[in-house]
């Protein structure tokens, strides 16, 4: 037998067998404090972006990432592996009443690495939202467009040309037939072969992660990146950062280890999300960076709730691109109608994922599984942070010092997610459902649209009642220019430590009503390229 | 949090439920663990293994083979997973699943009927008594006088962890019409 030449190649692994600077900090023993111009915390999109940026003005860049370095090689499609390997708390990380499971990457290129790579721009009435009402300078359409152009091309970010698969053409469908507008997401691959696992690493390479991408054009220009280690908190002196401390995880990589090292370096960049950004600056226990109590307030989490279907064709909902339409008529249409607006979308459907996040067990459970080849799933994000009663929630640490959240759904919200129980059943139903779930506890399956609209009138809209999700952590640093109101000003940088930067989701002072990935792309650029101008 | 204080701090309330968890702590007969096919064990007790092997052929119902060999090596396999999920977990949330077992096991009996408390060793091999205990817990509201919203999390932290551990095992594709990834060799032309 001929032996097939191997295709999808993983040249990021050859790129460290080539001498890319890489400390796997789980393996090291020594406690020497490491020197650079730069560190950077977190390596996802906000982390990578602003790496490369600032190691090819020339400064030295060490970036801290606390998931492991894991390559295509790795990522072979296997849900067994995949979550407990690629994402904070193997998947299951949670908000402290444990009503909302939130889906956060944690690796080598953080939600870049796992995300279903959906792009879109920073919708213009969240950008006037926050230079109207939240004191923020130099966001508006026209300011940021030059940025959103710079990163679709750095991160080929285009429309897909492709078919949708089922899952995502029952949303099309539902839509088309009642009128609903809708449209095809962009998404930033190359040579994608529609497979379908983006949630469990891309095994061909072709989504453009910032793993492999500009944390490569880091490492090309000298960059050090270091993995499995926490950072842990600053040393501060004279209103300066003078050092990180950072904790090197076990080799399990579920906690940090007793052992740490320090990095000093002339500037220090937070980008380890929501939730992790806020949570350095709280575990540095110092009032400069907190003085008015507001770090790791106003997080958004884009409340996400379910609905399932079962169709009369087979759906297949684990193959395909996962995400490749949407609709946003529920954000257009209730913006002034003083409602919560939400994003439809759908999700991949492979196993493991379907039945971790069904209500119920036993043969409510297995009947759904057993369908499962026919299963559709709708999801509908709620766009948080844009009323008086949608405040957010808030970042806390827990006794061993990892960060939890609190958040209170507002009932301004939940009704939000009633009316998606019911849109969602509509649109499956107006697409040729034989039966429609909304994924809560109380609900049955329901086969007509008219007993599913009565269920879904009168359940209740309780946290663990309607389950709950996120995949968008937003928030916690807030931006503007009030140091009162905001952490970091409107370049990114920290109101009252100057070497100090935050680059990530974090800074949003809102949700942003979209999948995140190309905001934090495009914020980060700006910030790092105003950075590298005065460091560089 | 889910604790044995709270739950009596609770249950203090009530006599009956006193009486009824005096029992509990006094007798239930834990159900011996399936062997171990090789596997040493880090998190989960021998009694943790016992519940868990009644727990799961409950839990997953008709998506669990039906020849009885096959049903019960997939059981031992999604104990041995859980094994290794949990610690792969925080360790405070590995600290809470601690405390999930034992309240499981001293809670057992306050959830099944009244006709088999005199009953008790032989409950755990009951599975409509198991389904009941697993239906009070899913369906536990806050305000409950026993359990408050605990044990509607325990119930939810139970299921996904014990599906996780059998969907993410190419054993249960045939029940849920997986074909499994894609092979990538077969897209090299």
């Amino acid at each position: 037998m001929v032996k097939s030449k191997k295709k999808f190649i993983d040249y990021v692994s050859k790129g460290f067998e080539k001498g890319w600077k890489h400390i796997d900090a789980s393996l090291v023993t020594s406690d020497e404090t490491l020197e650079a111009d730069v560190v950077i915390v977190g390596s996802g999109a906000g982390g990578g972006n602003t790496a490369e940026i600032l190691a090819q003005v020339g400064l030295y860049v060490i970036i801290v990432e606390e998931g492991p370095l894991k390559t295509s090689n790795d990522f072979r499609m296997k849900e067994d592996e995949a979550y407990s390997m690629l994402y904070q708390e193997s998947a299951s990380r949670q908000t402290r009443d444990r009503g909302i499971k939130i889906f956060q990457g944690r690796m080598v290129g953080g939600g870049t690495g796992v995300n279903w790579t959906t792009s879109f721009r920073t919708p213009e009435t969240t950008l006037n939202f926050w230079v109207d009402q939240m004191g923020v300078k130099g966001f508006s359409e026209s300011e940021m467009s030059p940025w959103f152009e710079w990163v679709e091309k750095r991160y080929k970010i285009q429309s897909w040309s492709l078919p949708s698969n089922a899952n995502n053409s029952v949303l099309e469908t539902g839509c088309t037939r009642l009128g609903i507008g809708w449209g095809k997401i962009k998404r930033n691959v190359v040579g994608c072969q529609n497979l379908g696992y983006c949630g469990t690493g891309c095994p061909t390479n072709a989504k453009q992660s910032t793993l492999i991408t500009t944390i490569p054009g880091a490492l090309k220009e000298g960059a050090m990146l270091i993995s499995k280690a926490r950072a842990e908190n600053f040393e501060i002196k004279n209103g300066r950062i003078i050092s990180l401390k950072c904790l090197s995880m076990t080799k399990r990589g579920n906690a940090p280890s007793k052992k740490f090292f320090k990095i000093r370096a002339k500037h220090y960049v937070l980008a380890a999300g929501g939730i992790g950004s806020p949570a350095v600056l709280l575990r540095s226990k110092n009032k400069i960076f907190n003085p008015y109590g507001i770090v790791g307030k106003r997080t958004f989490l884009h409340p996400v709730n379910l609905s399932g279907a079962i169709m009369p064709f087979e759906v297949f909902g684990e193959y395909g691109a996962p995400q490749t339409s949407f609709s946003d008529h529920y954000i257009d249409t209730r913006l002034d109608l003083n409602k919560s607006g939400f994003k439809l979308e759908c999700p991949p459907l492979q196993p493991m994922l379907v039945a971790t996040n069904l209500e119920g067990h036993g043969k409510f459970h297995s009947e759904i599984m057993r369908k499962r080849p026919f299963l559709q799933v709708l999801i509908a994000l709620q766009r948080d942070g844009f009323h008086p009663e949608s405040i957010g929630g808030s970042v806390f640490l827990k006794k061993d010092g990892s960060p939890g959240l609190d958040y209170t759904v507002s009932s301004y919200v939940w009704d939000g997610i009633r009316d998606a129980f019911h849109v969602m059943a509509d649109i499956q139903f107006a697409a040729g459902a034989k039966s429609v779930s909304p994924v809560h506890r109380d609900a049955a399956i329901y086969k007509s649209p008219k007993k599913a609209k009565e269920a879904i009138s009168s359940l209740p809209m309780e946290i663990l009642k309607a389950r709950l999700f996120s995949a968008h952590v937003m928030g916690g640093c807030p931006m503007g220019e009030d140091p009162e109101k905001s952490v970091v000003n409107s370049e990114g940088t920290h109101h009252e430590v100057e070497n100090l930067s935050v680059f990530d989701g974090s800074v949003f002072p809102t949700s942003i009503g979209a999948n995140p990935m190309e905001s934090i792309f495009a914020i980060s650029a700006k910030f790092s390229q105003e950075l590298a101008k005065k460091i560089g | 949090m889910l604790t044995r204080r709270s739950l009596l701090k609770k249950s203090a309330v009530s006599g009956v439920t006193i009486l009824a968890f005096e029992t509990c702590l006094a007798s239930p007969t834990i159900p011996p663990a399936p062997e171990d096919l090789g596997h040493h064990f880090e998190f989960l007790s021998l009694q943790d293994r016992g519940i868990l092997s009644k727990l799961i052929p409950v839990i997953l119902a008709d998506s669990l083979p039906s020849s009885l060999d096959e049903a019960e090596l997939s059981i031992k396999e999604i104990i041995i997973g859980w094994d290794i999920a949990v610690l792969g977990l925080p360790i405070l949330t590995q600290t809470e699943l601690k405390r999930l077992f034992e309240v499981m096991k001293s809670n057992f009996i306050l959830s099944m009927t009244p006709r088999l408390i005199t009953g008790v060793p032989s409950a755990w091999e009951d599975p409509s008594e198991i389904e009941n205990f697993l239906n009070k817990w899913r369906k536990s509201e806050p305000d409950n006088f026993i359990t408050g919203n605990e044990l509607r999390v325990g119930y939810m932290g139970l299921v996904e962890i014990t599906v996780a551990c059998w969907y993410g095992n190419p054993r249960s594709w045939e029940f849920c019409g997986y074909y499994g990834p894609i092979n990538l060799n077969s897209l090299i032309p």
